[in-house]
């Protein structure tokens, strides 16, 4: 195996890391929390596109549009998920000590763990796409079709976000509570809507990826804080608040781990991750392009 | 006359629990801590001897007696120091796993096994401290949670510990033993925690947790005494960890470095009331007993009910019990006490409503 492939291997999937990246980037700068139960949105994203396929077609298989179909009913699901939790239990800590606020998103991110194994049991389950041809060869290098459709996916999110952010009303509402509650909120902006809106789009992006990995890797009730600490090394790397950032840093855990499992073994990947985390932590808390969390 | 509006619910709390009858009792506590911890040693010795252990109530005990060690550890540094650690069972998996260790491929003697993990936790957090202490707030808690979840996958992995299958120990000592072990640890860390309290260090402890850069500026070495803290919470952890492995007699990645485990023993510090040294440990007696219930009457629920109760504590009482009691006795005091001066004798200055 070339080095070539595995760093190919490690962008596809480090888009989708970046993409979930992103939406935890986006509370962190606007809601000003760090939303432990972020990787739960992935969790609960990767089963509702499981449900919803296995509603229309009897089981989890399906071509690849009528997967793509039920990315819509995640995308929607999860931002009601989001809109509520921040409307019912996160604003009340708003304010307060910022370990408050941990405990709390841990609190929730524990509650919905269980409870999804209550649900649907502890066993890993995937979501099965029928391609005539399971991969495209491209200059010797290997390219499974999926991977690539969920890389363009992820990609396709992220930049939605990105121009939703910098064209729309409501995205300029977000930027503007983010620099400055008070001042957005004495121009006339509903704060706390506001936070929860993007609350429900940082879900919503979350749960969307979390379609897609549910048919490149396995979804399994637990799998969810893993998201969110690679969300972490992700925008620590990446600087908080800088989507570009984000999404830099994403494919660049994504190759870090391939070439991981290429060279070492698969085992030691989230070892490595963590390890990088607390070094980076460290080394340069503020990342390569942030601006200061402050800002 | 004299009542303010909104007497209707609190009118009723303190005729239940007079607030100063609660300062009475807060100030005899005060007075008494170590006729009080030495009356508790010497009751909660008791119950074996007299032959009142029954195999299922005594395994309950022992696990409240160690998630009190862990909680009142866990309380030292983020109660008291202010830096919350999410990563507290790294201790407790690596004093687990080297009394196992030790105990099972070396065959040393037991008692030096646990002191053995009491100390290898203590050098680990003194190298780990270096890195994540100089970090602060979310940053804190997040590289300590990336730090058990680290030392959670290198314990799988790697040959000695047995991987992701654990380890099984046999030839274990009696229940009771860890009974009084479990029970021994904890009397120790409350009278060393109690006592750290009331001294120069514990003073520095709470300054940095109210303004880290003031107490920097006031010529103190912080450095020095977040990590002190920090070894002695990993030296209390990491014992409660060695004694655990032998108590539970199997071991694995899972069960040493139990994340869930971590929050469970944050809650227990925050609902009984963080940076005191009773709080930790009745939140522990409290909230195990609770878990313990809905973990044999509900199964599989206990986590949900983790949950709950975290988000219900943070939420609606962050001072937790005893911090939320002191506060409203020390409030009402202030009332009572000028109330009790007007009434008695007087006092022009505070006749205001009449």
């Amino acid at each position: 195996m070339a080095v070539t492939q595995f760093v190919v291997n490690g962008l596809l999937i480090g888009a989708l890391f970046a993409a979930v990246a992103v939406g935890f980037a986006l509370i962190w700068g606007v809601v000003d929390i760090i939303n432990l139960a972020h990787g739960e949105m992935v969790m609960l994203g990767g089963y509702t596109s499981y449900w919803v396929l296995s509603l229309i077609t009897g089981n989890a298989e399906g071509t690849p549009l009528l997967f793509l179909a039920t990315i819509p009913a995640a995308i929607a699901v999860l931002y009601v998920v989001g809109y509520g939790l921040q409307r019912t239990l996160v604003s009340r800590v708003i304010g307060t000590d910022i370990f408050l606020t941990l405990l709390v998103t841990f609190g929730i991110s524990i509650a919905i763990q269980q409870l999804a194994i209550q649900a649907w049991s502890a066993n890993p389950r995937s979501i099965q796409v029928a391609f005539g041809d399971p991969s495209i060869n491209v200059v010797g290098l290997v390219i499974p079709k999926m991977k690539l459709v969920a890389f363009v996916g992820a990609i396709a999110l992220t930049a939605v976000l990105y121009l939703f952010l910098q064209r729309t009303r409501t995205g300029r509402a977000i930027r503007a509570v983010s620099q400055n509650p008070e001042a957005a909120a004495l121009v006339g902006i509903d704060v706390e809507h506001t936070r929860a809106v993007t609350f429900g789009i940082s879900s919503a992006i979350a749960g969307g990826i979390g379609a897609f990995i549910a048919t490149i890797l396995n979804i399994q009730p637990q799998m969810g804080l893993i998201y969110t600490l690679k969300s972490f090394v992700i925008v620590v790397f990446g600087g908080v608040g800088s989507i570009p950032g984000a999404l830099i840093g994403g494919l660049l855990l994504g190759t870090v781990e391939e070439l991981t499992t290429g060279f070492v073994s698969s085992q030691w990947t989230l070892a490595v991750s963590f390890t990088l985390l607390i070094v980076l932590l460290v080394v340069k808390p503020n990342g390569l392009f942030g601006e200061g969390a402050e800002q | 006359m004299s009542t303010n509006e909104s007497d209707g619910s609190e009118g009723l709390l303190r005729s239940i629990v007079p607030p100063n009858q609660i300062e009475r009792v807060f100030d005899f506590c005060d007075a008494h801590a170590w006729k009080l911890l030495a009356f508790g040693a010497v009751a909660g010795a008791l119950p074996p001897l007299l032959g009142l252990e029954q195999g299922y109530y005594m395994t309950v005990i022992s696990e409240m007696y160690l998630f009190a060690i862990l909680a009142l550890s866990w309380d030292i540094v983020g109660g008291q120091t202010g830096y919350p650690s999410f990563g507290n069972m790294a201790f407790f998996g690596i004093g687990a796993y080297t009394t196992a260790i030790l105990v099972k491929d070396f065959t040393v003697a037991v008692p030096l096994a646990m002191v053995a993990a009491g100390l290898i936790a203590v050098a680990f957090a003194a190298i780990i401290g270096a890195a994540v202490l100089r970090l602060r707030g979310h940053y804190f808690a997040i590289a300590t949670l990336g730090v058990l979840l680290a030392t959670q996958q290198v314990s799988r992995i790697i040959e000695i510990t047995g991987g992701a299958s654990g380890k099984i120990l046999l030839d274990v000592p009696p229940g009771t033993v860890f009974y009084y072990l479990f029970f021994g640890v904890l009397v120790v860390e409350m009278a060393v925690v109690y006592y750290l309290s009331n001294t120069r260090f514990g003073f520095i402890l709470n300054a940095i947790r109210d303004d880290e850069e003031k107490a920097t500026a006031m010529g103190f070495n912080t450095a020095y005494y977040k990590t002190a803290a920090w070894m002695l919470a990993a030296l209390f952890t990491g014992l409660a960890g060695g004694t655990y492995s032998l108590f539970n007699t199997f071991i694995d990645p899972q069960t040493a470095y139990n994340g869930a485990w971590n929050v469970e023993l944050i809650a227990m510090a925050l609902l009984g009331g963080s940076g005191t040294v009773a709080g930790p440990v009745l939140g522990a007696f409290g909230l195990h007993t609770v878990i313990e219930y809905v973990e044999t009457a509900f199964v599989g629920w206990h986590l949900v009910l983790l949950g709950v109760v975290v988000v219900v504590t943070v939420i609606g009482f962050p001072e937790g019990i005893v911090g939320t009691l002191r506060e409203y006795a020390s409030e009402m005091d202030y009332y009572e006490r000028g109330g009790m001066a007007a009434a008695g004798d007087g006092d022009s200055e505070v006749i205001d409503d009449e």
